[in-house]
């Protein structure tokens, strides 16, 4: 146990130094890849902040992605902030609208809940649509920046960060007031948690970093629309990468992420409606086969046909 | 008489509403799966209905049987062969799966039939008919028709046949249904064939008023929902007077407001009533 206290940050730095060094070394296609890819496990994992710790099931997160986008994009263009500052902007703006439509809705549980999140981000799409300082329907056109290396870096101090916030919560008071709430939130709340404030909390935090990552989105791909960034299927993926890796666990969302952008991308270079596909045929699977994520089954070694086995005969009627 | 306009105008477009929530609410009461595919049910209606129509020339109505047939079946073996599998498994679960089988069916229908707008128009499509100011499509009055038609059969089904006193013991209770010797499993199934049946009657009757895609379901689904909620979770009569309530604000807000804010409308719709009213408008206090 002592071993593997240290060995685990270690090897997470070594990593972090070898992907570092990556924009140098990779074509511009992987780079651009590899750019996805971290900001799809940022979303998965800031997906399970909400979804997975506290079990809150948002199904409506690309509303923070979408409004973050959006922020950055009308700072820039219209009021001529810098980056930094736009991408600031993309992290707080949204981070306080979570916690303004959260507290009526987290009131709301289970199917409500989730019903609720997909209405946010439909009715954000509609209002987006029909607003003026948000180009409407046309959208934004930002001002083109030709560094892939930029976003690299930028999308991976994201993910760093919001794997660390992962770490800290599944190690942490707060965390473990989360779990509880997930767990049975009457007998938490009789233990003394304030469970109003830390589900607000834990949603402001997953749309923060939603938020930002949308900013970033905006300006690498220099062009926003409402269906662009409000796509319901922004979510799906949010949500599947961090059930099929395993919700509620800090390495889930991030293997999730990795394997399930890369047989996407392999997929949507045949044909898009292909790829998406793939992600509703998984989603399946995995509700059938592991739902309690990849690592579970992995981690059961030879035994991991048994516990899939299980999982389809547990629930049956 | 604009106003009295405005109000034939929502109720005969939330007659669809009402059939479509009723297949919600049915599948939610009996087995409580929010089935986020809803609307996807609708969407394969409407290209069934379209497909019949554009390939054979079979008039909507006349195909409406087969299109509810199929459904059925359809609904049948998907909850029979897969959703079985998980039914008993937390909300989550089952909301996500649900969420599987939707995504599934919409990219299927993408690559089988492309994004292209389509519309289902018989010869008949604009006629109309005035009483003093008033003027009523045709198309509208007798798709209204066909709603409470199906409507009436189905709670009928439900209410004095012995398949729907199975249905109705089986959502009371799960293992005491099974000691009376119901057949579960099929008993599920043929709940989710008929909540898919009336998703499928409603995409064949809406291709008739509106163009349809692979995508048109996302909407539907929610208004469903709001629809299932507005009118009182697992009361059947609700799903129908919920559906008339979302017409009528929707047809009112369009005139009044614009007709931009269609989904911000049955969420506004769904919050509010969340709020003030939580069981519904013809739900018990339970």
């Amino acid at each position: 146990m002592n071993v593997r206290r240290w060995v685990m940050p270690v090897v997470a730095v070594a990593a972090l130094v070898v992907i570092a060094a990556a924009p140098g070394l990779l074509s511009p296609f992987m780079v651009q890849f590899v750019i996805n890819l971290f900001m799809l496990a940022i979303l998965a994992e800031s997906w399970n902040i909400i979804g997975g710790f506290a079990g809150y099931a948002s199904f409506g997160n690309v509303a923070f992605f979408g409004l973050g986008a959006y922020t950055t994009g009308i700072l820039i263009t219209k009021a001529g902030w810098t980056l930094a500052m736009a991408l600031a902007a993309a992290a707080v703006v949204p981070m306080l609208f979570a916690a303004l439509v959260g507290l009526p809705i987290l009131r709301l549980k289970g199917h409500y809940f989730a019903i609720a999140t997909l209405g946010v981000a439909e009715t954000m799409r509609e209002v987006v649509y029909n607003v003026e300082v948000t180009g409407a329907g046309t959208g934004l056109v930002m001002p083109i920046a030709r560094t892939p290396a930029l976003f690299f870096y930028l999308m991976l101090a994201i993910l760093v960060a919001v794997t660390l916030v992962n770490a800290w919560l599944a190690h942490s008071r707060f965390g473990y007031g989360l779990v509880a709430i997930r767990e049975d939130e009457d007998a938490a709340a009789a233990m003394g948690i304030d469970t109003t404030r830390y589900k607000t909390i834990a949603f402001a935090i997953s749309g923060a970093f939603a938020g930002i990552t949308g900013g970033v989105f905006a300006y690498w791909i220099t062009f926003i629309d409402p269906d662009a960034v409000f796509r319901v299927i922004v979510t799906i993926q949010m949500i599947i990468m961090a059930v099929f890796g395993g919700a509620g666990t800090v390495a889930g969302p991030l293997l999730g992420a990795l394997v399930l952008a890369s047989v996407s991308e392999l997929l949507s270079t045949q044909l898009v409606a292909l790829a998406e596909l793939f992600n509703g045929l998984i989603v399946i699977l995995v509700v059938l086969f592991m739902p309690k994520g990849l690592l579970e089954v992995v981690k059961a070694g030879r035994g991991s046909f048994r516990v899939m086995a299980r999982n389809l005969r547990e629930y049956r009627v | 008489m604009l106003l009295l306009q405005v109000l034939i105008n929502g109720l005969l477009l939330g007659g669809l509403y009402g059939i479509m929530a009723l297949g919600m609410s049915l599948i939610w009461g009996v087995m409580n799966i929010v089935n986020v595919a809803h609307g996807a049910l609708i969407m394969l209606g409407a290209y069934l209905t379209f497909w019949m129509f554009y390939l054979w020339g079979l008039d909507p109505f006349v195909s409406l049987p087969l299109t509810i047939a199929s459904l059925f079946v359809y609904g049948y073996c998907l909850q029979r062969w897969v959703l079985n599998l998980v039914v008993r498994a937390q909300l989550f679960l089952t909301l996500l799966i649900t969420f599987g089988v939707e995504v599934v069916m919409i990219n299927v229908a993408r690559l089988l039939w492309s994004s292209d707008l389509r519309q289902v128009a018989p010869s008949y499509a604009a006629a109309n008919f005035e009483v003093g100011e008033l003027t009523i499509p045709w198309v509208r009055l007798w798709v209204f028709a066909t709603t409470l038609v199906l409507s009436l059969v189905f709670l009928v089904v439900l209410e004095h046949t012995r398949l729907g006193r199975a249905i109705r013991a089986t959502s009371e209770e799960l293992r005491a249904a099974r000691l009376t010797g119901i057949p579960v499993a099929h008993i599920y199934a043929v709940t989710f064939g008929l909540g898919a049946a009336l998703a499928g009657a409603a995409g064949g009757l809406w291709g008739m008023l509106f163009p349809i895609t692979p995508v048109m379901g996302g909407s539907l689904t929610l208004k469903s929902f709001v629809v299932a909620v507005l009118g009182g979770l697992g009361t059947m009569l609700g799903a129908i007077v919920g559906g008339l309530v979302l017409g009528l604000a929707e047809s009112f807000t369009a005139t009044y407001l614009g007709p931009t804010y269609p989904n911000a409308i049955s969420f506004g719709l769904l919050v509010l009533i969340l709020i003030l009213r939580p069981t519904g408008i013809l739900g018990r206090k339970t």
